[in-house]
């Protein structure tokens, strides 16, 4: 088994909003697909997780609506705004630039600096 | 639909998801979580378990929710809120006493706030009220001396054009008559230059304003209605415009109905109607260019007050130079913002009220304070446990402060809708120190200044209690309730605020004690005369009936006229004497011939005595009880005749004549001619008068200035178109009103006794309840007095709950103390000692300070600070918060010992 990912800080929200913009899911689901997609090395924290969501319906970047569930119960399915499209793209081009700079500094050997 | 639909729509899209609809989700995930679990292989109830570790409790989720989307400040805040009520609701008395000393300050204080907005902030509906100047003649002097400068037609069009004006309203204010009725009805008419609409700006409530094309074709004949007018004569029938009022016997149309603030013009008296100028009656006028007017000034944007007095002086002067011959030394034009009389008369007094009642607020503060310390030590347990489990002191200190802003809001909402009521106290006491056109009204300022208040009395007063209770070092160890029989801790705070609390009621206390006192100093100066069982009766002639007029016009006609009224009144059964007297109506007596200059045989022409001119009949004197001193009073011929005899007062004897040698002495008026068209003099008025007789000094310069030389003069010299009788009677006068109009009528059908304010039916002691000093001395008095006996009780309800307080939580120290054998005098001083002492404190202080502010209320109140009355109240204050310390104290001697241990 590999070894589990801490998440650093505000990465969360981010992974959310990318596994909602794949197709509307419930509050479960978005963790069984991270958790998924990973590879089950991201071990998220249950509670940090829903008010992660909360705070992303709240900031109108993903929208809730009740729905029914592949066992036939009602549950709340997460789909992506057109806000919410904006920012996974604005956040996804910042992650990637930053880890393109730390990777590029941390790569350095002595003799090219 | 759409508007009610759209909020609906905006309300779901802001308002926070609900409790059920957050667990319902939260639930399901929990089950999908738990059956995942089972699915690899636990059991139910090892799945059941694991799910709610890993996830949470549903009932907790909706915490989350709100926490995560920044609602958690307002639920703490709606937790405390609960809190504060549900504790109010566990200590009713605390609570009472709390809310009631809050809400007397904040009542007392919102009204006071309300009337200076009224009074002072915003008092009038005119537009650019602030740049509309009343134009004086003032003597550089006496600049507090003023007198309203009146101009003809072609000046006020002279200064229409001069650069600092933006635009003048000339008036001029006449008794007119309704006619055509059944009976005439006289009321108030003021006739206004014809830009008297766009002057004001005010929009009418019905109908339209005065315009400058009624000015047309001399005039056209139409009527705008005062309000209060239009309700009274009308009963605000809403289709009046068009109709027609018949005024002096010409036919006016109804244009227009004023709104209800409009009451122009209140600094005289309040008009029925408002006419055009074109159509004042120029009957007996050599034209109407000589009618002169009053004038209101706007000034333009940013022009100086100094300037434009610069500009319009000499024309004023030009005017008044032609007309009256001279320009008084030393005198000058001035402007003056309309408001500037209500300020000059009424401002300090307001101001004085209302740090009257901030003193009142923070006394209750104060008071809500001590009530909060005091309440704090039986929750000493409970905030030590909210300590405990890891509360900070700040959410402590929260707490407490909004338990604290609960009480002051809830003493707010009291004190507002009280101060409704308490703001018209004043207008009650003194309605015309204030604006009739400031209508007091509870308004989004004022909620907001009351709304700011509650939150800084709770704030203010919570604040000390709440930083004391949330030391960690003053919270005691969990388990230990306070059972030990340790003396309370120092409770310094607890007697500052005693001290404080109990100086500033010393101070409200002096204050009112010397408001009194000078009332009563008021009271009893002599008079001169005898107010009691006398009234006066008013009657004005129909001098705009030229029919009427013709025949009553003469000299001769118009003494016996007069007489032949005053015959009818003295028949009335019950009637004792009925004197004539024209503007004769101490203690202020005015009039045409108010200030006169005097020519006194054997006296050179360097010394110019002045004496205020009285026109009356002989009997007035009787009437009115003012003792003869030397010589006799004129006969019923020499009355009738009116010329070469005179009766002079003792001010004016001892002044200008040796008193000794004053009967015989000739002296002449000069100024004693016509000073208008309609009044007619004797045949000689001017000539030398032979001094018959000297009378007591009775007051004419009202109560607070001294009796002034006045000279009797009777009344037929110069005949005007108004008289007052003064009517002395058995009993209250006003009983006979009745029976004298009726008398009156019985002489002329249409005779009216007026109804106006300086001619209008008045009882000598209403005359001088009237009076500017007496009004504003009781008014002082009685607010004074209330505010001092509020502070007194709140000073004296924290006192009492303080030594309740503690004496309820030493018992067991009483107990102890007793059994060990403390003689129980001991034991009442050690309960007492703390609030006594600093009860003393807060006396010396306050008499310190009393005394040294003594000197500026002394200036303010316009009398001097009593000595007599501060010691008064400090005794006064001393013996009711021994009484308050000792009540509580004495429970503590009868605690039995026994009891008290068992608590152990």
């Amino acid at each position: 088994m590999t070894k589990p990912v801490e998440l650093p800080q505000g990465t969360l929200e981010m992974l959310i909003l990318k596994a909602v913009s794949l197709g509307a899911l419930h509050g479960y689901g978005i963790l069984l697909r991270i958790q998924q997609i990973s590879g089950e090395r991201l071990e998220i924290l249950q509670g940090s997780f829903y008010t992660a969501i909360y705070r992303l319906e709240r900031r109108g970047w993903i929208k809730g609506e009740w729905g029914e569930s592949e066992n036939n119960r009602r549950a709340r399915f997460y789909s992506l705004t057109t806000a919410g499209s904006r920012q996974l793209k604005a956040e996804t081009a910042k992650w990637n630039d930053m880890a393109a700079v730390v990777a590029g500094i941390l790569g350095k050997k002595a003799d090219e600096i | 639909m759409s508007l009610l639909t759209a909020i609906r729509k905006l309300w779901r899209s802001i308002a926070p998801r609900t409790q059920s609809d957050v667990e319902e989700e939260f639930r399901f995930t929990l089950d999908a979580y738990q059956e995942d679990l089972i699915r690899r292989g636990l059991s139910e109830e090892g799945a059941r378990r694991k799910a709610r570790i890993d996830l949470g409790q549903p009932a907790a989720q909706n915490e989350t929710y709100r926490q995560a989307i920044g609602l958690r400040l307002f639920d703490e805040l709606g937790g405390d809120i609960r809190y504060g009520l549900r504790g109010l609701r566990r200590n009713p008395s605390f609570a009472a006493v709390a809310v009631l000393s809050l809400a007397l300050g904040i009542g007392a204080t919102t009204a006071m706030f309300s009337l200076i907005y009224a009074v002072l902030l915003h008092p009038f509906p005119y537009a650019d009220a602030d740049r509309i100047m009343n134009v004086f003649g003032v003597d550089e002097r006496d600049p507090d001396a003023y007198t309203w400068l009146m101009l003809g037609k072609a000046e006020l069009d002279e200064m229409r054009l001069a650069a600092p004006v933006e635009s003048v309203l000339g008036f001029t204010l006449a008794n007119v008559e309704i006619t055509g009725g059944e009976l005439p009805e006289d009321i108030m008419g003021y006739y206004l230059t014809e830009n008297a609409g766009t002057f004001f700006g005010v929009r009418p409530l019905l109908g339209r304003n005065l315009e400058q094309s009624d000015a047309e074709n001399g005039g056209h004949s139409v009527v705008v209605l005062n309000y209060q007018f239009w309700q009274r004569h009308f009963g605000g029938d809403p289709h009046i415009i068009g109709r027609t009022l018949e005024i002096d016997h010409a036919s006016y149309t109804i244009i227009g109905v004023m709104p209800r603030s409009f009451a122009f013009n209140d600094m005289v008296q309040v008009g029925d109607v408002y006419l055009p100028a074109s159509r004042i009656p120029v009957v007996n006028l050599p034209s109407a260019a000589t009618v002169p007017y009053i004038l209101m000034v706007k000034l333009r944007h940013n022009v100086t007050r100094a300037a434009a007095n610069s500009v319009l002086e000499p024309i004023a002067f030009e005017d008044l130079k032609q007309r009256t011959g001279r320009i008084p030394d030393h005198a000058h034009l001035a402007l003056q913002p309309i408001i500037w009389i209500f300020e000059k008369n009424t401002g300090t007094t307001l101001k004085l009220l209302l740090s009257g009642v901030v003193l009142l607020l923070i006394i209750g503060c104060a008071n809500c304070s001590i009530l909060l310390l005091a309440r704090g030590r039986t929750r000493q347990h409970e905030l030590a446990i909210r300590c405990a489990i890891g509360a900070s002191r700040w959410r402590i200190v929260r707490q407490l402060l909004v338990e604290a802003v609960v009480i002051s809001c809830a003493g707010a909402v009291l004190g507002v809708a009280a101060s409704y009521w308490l703001a018209r106290f004043p207008m009650l006491l003194s309605p015309d120190s204030f604006p009739a056109e400031s209508v007091i009204r509870i308004n989004a300022p004022i909620l907001a200044f009351s709304v700011a208040l509650a939150l800084l009395c709770g704030l203010v007063f919570g604040l000390v209690p709440a930083l004391r209770l949330s030391r960690r070092d003053a919270a005691p160890t969990l388990p230990g309730r306070q059972t030990g029989v340790v003396a309370a801790p120092a409770k310094h705070r607890w007697s500052v605020l005693i001290a404080a609390q109990v100086a500033l009621t010393l101070l409200l206390m002096a204050t009112a004690g010397t408001a009194i006192h000078s009332f009563l100093v008021l009271m009893r100066t002599p008079l001169g005369y005898d107010p009691a069982n006398v009234m006066r009766v008013g009657i004005g002639l129909h001098n705009k009936n030229p029919g009427e007029w013709s025949r009553i016009q003469p000299r001769e006609a118009r003494i016996a006229y007069i007489k032949q009224i005053q015959e009818k009144i003295a028949s009335l059964p019950g009637v004792s004497t009925v004197a004539v007297g024209v503007d004769a109506t101490p203690p202020s007596i005015g009039g045409a011939f108010y200030e006169r200059s005097v020519q006194i045989d054997g006296t050179g022409d360097h010394e110019q005595p002045q004496a205020r001119v009285t026109l009356v009949d002989q009997r007035y004197f009787a009437a009115l009880h003012i003792p003869v001193r030397q010589g006799r009073i004129w006969d019923a011929d020499e009355n009738i005749r009116g010329d070469f005899i005179a009766v002079v007062n003792q001010s004016f004897a001892t002044r200008y004549l040796s008193s000794s040698k004053a009967l015989g002495r000739q002296l002449r008026i000069p100024g004693l001619t016509p000073q208008n068209p309609y009044q007619v003099v004797s045949a000689q008025s001017t000539a030398w008068r032979q001094i018959i007789g000297v009378v007591g000094d009775e007051r004419n310069d009202g109560l607070d200035h001294p009796v002034v030389p006045a000279i009797y003069v009777p009344y037929t010299a110069v005949m005007q178109t108004d008289a007052q009788f003064f009517v002395g009677a058995q009993g209250d006068p006003l009983n006979y009103l009745n029976s004298i109009r009726a008398a009156v009528a019985s002489v002329a059908p249409d005779q009216q006794i007026s109804t106006n304010s300086f001619n209008g039916t008045l009882t000598l002691n209403q005359a001088l309840e009237r009076d500017a000093q007496y009004r504003s001395q009781r008014l002082f008095s009685i607010l004074f007095g209330v505010f001092s006996a509020m502070a007194l009780a709140l000073a004296l309800v924290g006192i009492f709950s303080l030594v309740a307080y503690s004496v309820a939580q030493r018992t067991t120290e009483f107990g102890v103390r007793l059994a060990l054998g403390a003689p129980r005098k001991h034991v009442l001083w050690v309960a007492a000692r703390i609030a006594l002492v600093s009860t003393a404190v807060g006396i010396v202080v306050g008499l310190a300070v009393d005394s040294f502010l003594g000197a500026i209320l002394a200036h303010w109140m316009e009398n001097t600070f009593a000595a007599a009355s501060l010691i008064a109240a400090a005794a006064l204050l001393g013996l009711s918060a021994l009484v308050a310390c000792l009540l509580p104290a004495r429970r503590a001697t009868s605690v039995s010992p026994t009891e008290a241990l068992r608590y152990e």
